[in-house]
């Protein structure tokens, strides 16, 4: 990740006891997050920064919470302008020990992942108050995702599943067709004999699946060919909700995690899962 | 949405430098290199390969190659993937949010712009794209250090790395072409001296597997150029104390530390780009006596501008004092000149002197990067570059010509 390396650049220097240097960098991540690092008061006091378009979405489904919980004490009361929010790292402060100080940055460079982790989450946790015969049923939102310009990640949790839907746009009519038999591979997993408890994929070209149909910004898509939708119906055993992603990261890792292998060349054609990698250890699961 | 920032990539021969415009230095520096695996059974041996540092840690199960000779892209598959994971692996984005700025050598074929543009828009599908020649992104580069009137692309570059040290004439954004020099000492020859010299001092307690390496490390932390090199070796025979220093390595295999003295290497050193004698048998003439030469066969209305802006760029030019040295010598030169002119026309003219100019800066490792950056970073830098619409339009030759940054000094 483009900006862990920044920051641990930053370590490295204060290993080998070096001055601490001024920074500022703008760098990006895929679907369109800006993070800038900067040191604009003192060279001892680094501001991280991030600007996304779908932050106040995530907002919504209670991403400031997560941001107080993980990144605490680094969370700073003015955000920079621009940006969605900052955190704050004053390098006489951090954690004296080596590996405390690698947690951090590598929860920092986490921190897109944890974002979009957020309204999962949320939604395991309707999930299982389902489950739950002591709780009331909840009524769970729809959570909208608009984390590209034009696609969107739909996720809404239900009796006895949590449905995720991606979707995809592909404005090129090979894309388009790559897509189409990439999409379906998800669909067609199943059938093959090692993966057949995998959770249900659906792929519908056009025609938005049930639980969104009836939102007014789809409706008036129409007839765009150019649209898909892909559906994961993800059952959520307790077990695996239980499981801890591989990063030593606090946050379950639910979705996605047993898909089949897929190359990556088709995997980057598609960017929609390269944001899909960003919330699953998917990528992982392809090395 | 406001728009994300162009990317900048510098493929050189021997590293590539990417990062994001508006950065003060790049996010990545990896050797230009790619390792591949032969057909395994899988089918997807076409996406099995490493690149950068990457490829060489695995270097013993893959084979390596170098998709740039010269300078210039040799193998195009090798490139395109090369590409591929420097913008999905290493910088992480989506090429088709960003503008692209990609770098060129001199005299580069308008083919390779072409062929290059082909995959940028093809396979990568980019916003926009514009080739910027390495030199002119050196000029610009300089730019740190002066005004905002001084804003010129004449001058002319000197751009040494570890291979070959080039001497570029640059006029209003264009190369002029026909004066461009090499020269064979760069930053190897140099470690390979200071290497030499060790071992002919037989300074013992280097270990001999480390000596490369540690010939470089005194390269890097203690050398200078000197203004006159007799009255160095006087300065270092009488007050020793002040100019011997000591190097600290540790022993790559035991783990043992040791110490090395370091002495006249310090100046030695840069020296060979002064007097090549010193070093080599078959390269003999000074890099002052080049640059003037270079300069010397440009179109007359140039040269002052020439010498007026002579700019420095790659890592090797960054030896304390090397501009100043080297500012000193072609004035040298040039008034000798002048003076001769004069007298040979008998006292009936008198020249104006000439300015002589070199320029250092702080971004001289990377200037051509940071030249990118600066230039990417120019609300102007979309209406230079060829966008996806044009290239639809017209199809790949569009890329063959890269409008100068003119206007930018206006």
């Amino acid at each position: 990740m483009s900006f862990t390396k920044h920051v641990n650049l930053q370590t490295n220097k204060y290993d080998n006891s070096l001055e601490p240097t001024a920074l500022d960098a703008t760098v990006v991540d895929f679907d369109g997050v800006v993070y800038r690092i900067s040191t604009p008061t003192s060279k001892n006091v680094i501001l991280f920064s991030l600007s996304w378009q779908c932050f106040p979405e995530l907002v919504k489904w209670g991403v400031h919470g997560m941001l107080k919980k993980e990144y605490g004490p680094y969370f700073s009361a003015e955000t920079e302008n621009g940006y969605n929010f900052t955190l704050e790292f004053n390098l006489k402060v951090l954690p004296e020990a080596k590996e405390d100080r690698e947690e951090l940055v590598n929860k920092v460079s986490l921190i897109k992942r944890n974002l979009l982790a957020q309204p999962f989450e949320r939604a395991f946790v309707q999930q299982r108050q389902f489950e739950d015969e002591k709780q009331p049923n909840p009524t769970p939102d729809l959570m909208q995702i608009q984390y590209r310009e034009q696609e969107a990640i739909y996720i809404q949790a239900q009796h006895d599943r949590v449905t995720v839907i991606f979707s995809t746009l592909f404005k090129e009519e090979t894309d388009r067709i790559i897509g189409r038999v990439f999409l379906q591979e998800f669909v067609d997993a199943r059938r093959h004999p090692t993966i057949q408890n995998a959770p249900q994929v659906l792929y519908s070209n056009k025609e938005p699946p049930l639980e969104i149909r009836h939102l007014p910004e789809l409706q008036s898509l129409g007839d765009n060919e150019e649209v898909g939708y892909v559906t994961f119906g993800h059952p959520v055993p307790s077990s695996l909700y239980k499981t801890r992603c591989k990063r030593g990261n606090h946050i379950p890792n639910p979705t996605l995690s047993r898909l089949p292998p897929l190359s990556y060349k088709m995997f980057k054609s598609l960017h929609a899962f390269e944001n899909a990698s960003t919330c699953t250890s998917f990528s992982e699961s392809l090395e | 949405m406001t728009r994300l920032p162009p990317v900048i990539m510098d493929n050189g021969t021997g590293y590539t430098k990417l990062g994001f415009a508006g950065n003060n230095a790049p996010s990545f520096v990896f050797p230009t290199v790619i390792a591949t695996r032969d057909a395994s059974k899988r089918g997807i041996e076409d996406l099995d390969f490493f690149i950068g540092n990457e490829a060489l840690s695995n270097s013993k199960t893959y084979g390596l190659h170098y998709p740039i000779r010269h300078g210039q892209i040799e193998n195009w598959d090798y490139m395109e993937r090369f590409w591929e994971q420097s913008i999905f692996k290493y910088l992480r984005c989506e090429p088709e949010d960003h503008y692209f700025l990609l770098t060129e050598p001199p005299l580069n074929a308008p083919e390779n712009r072409e062929q290059t543009a082909e995959i940028m828009f093809e396979s990568f599908n980019i916003q926009g794209l514009y080739i910027a020649v390495q030199a002119v992104l050196a000029l610009a580069a300089s730019w740190t250090t002066k005004e905002k009137k001084d804003y010129v692309l004449t001058g002319t570059v000197i751009d040494s790395g570890d291979g070959v040290t080039h001497v570029i004439p640059v006029a209003e954004g264009y190369v002029i072409g026909s004066s461009i020099k090499h020269i064979p000492i760069a930053g190897r020859d140099i470690t390979y001296f200071v290497q030499q010299l060790l071992r002919d001092r037989s300074e013992n307690s280097i270990p001999k597997e480390d000596s490369l390496k540690v010939a470089e490390k005194i390269k890097e932390q203690f050398s200078y150029v000197c203004p006159d090199i007799v009255k160095e070796f006087q300065r270092y025979d009488q007050e020793g104390d002040k100019y011997f220093q000591k190097y600290n390595g540790v022993h790559s295999v035991t783990g043992k530390s040791y110490e090395v003295d370091v002495g006249f290497e310090r100046f030695l050193g840069p020296e060979i780009f002064f007097n090549p004698e010193i070093a080599s048998s078959d390269f003999l003439t000074p890099i002052p006596e080049v640059v003037d030469n270079v300069i010397q066969s440009c179109p007359i209305d140039t040269r002052r501008g020439l010498y007026k802006n002579i700019v420095l760029s790659g890592g090797s030019t960054m030896f304390k004092d090397f501009g100043k040295r080297l500012q000193r010598d072609i004035k040298r030169i040039v008034d000798l000149r002048v003076r001769k002119s004069e007298e040979l026309s008998g006292g009936s003219l008198k020249a104006t002197a000439v300015d002589v100019n070199v320029v250092s800066h702080k971004k001289q490792r990377y200037a051509v990067w940071y030249g990118g950056s600066l230039l990417g970073q120019t609300s102007e830098f979309y209406s230079y570059c060829h966008s996806k619409a044009e290239y639809e339009e017209r199809g790949p030759s569009i890329c063959r010509h890269n409008r100068v940054f003119g206007s930018l000094n206006t």
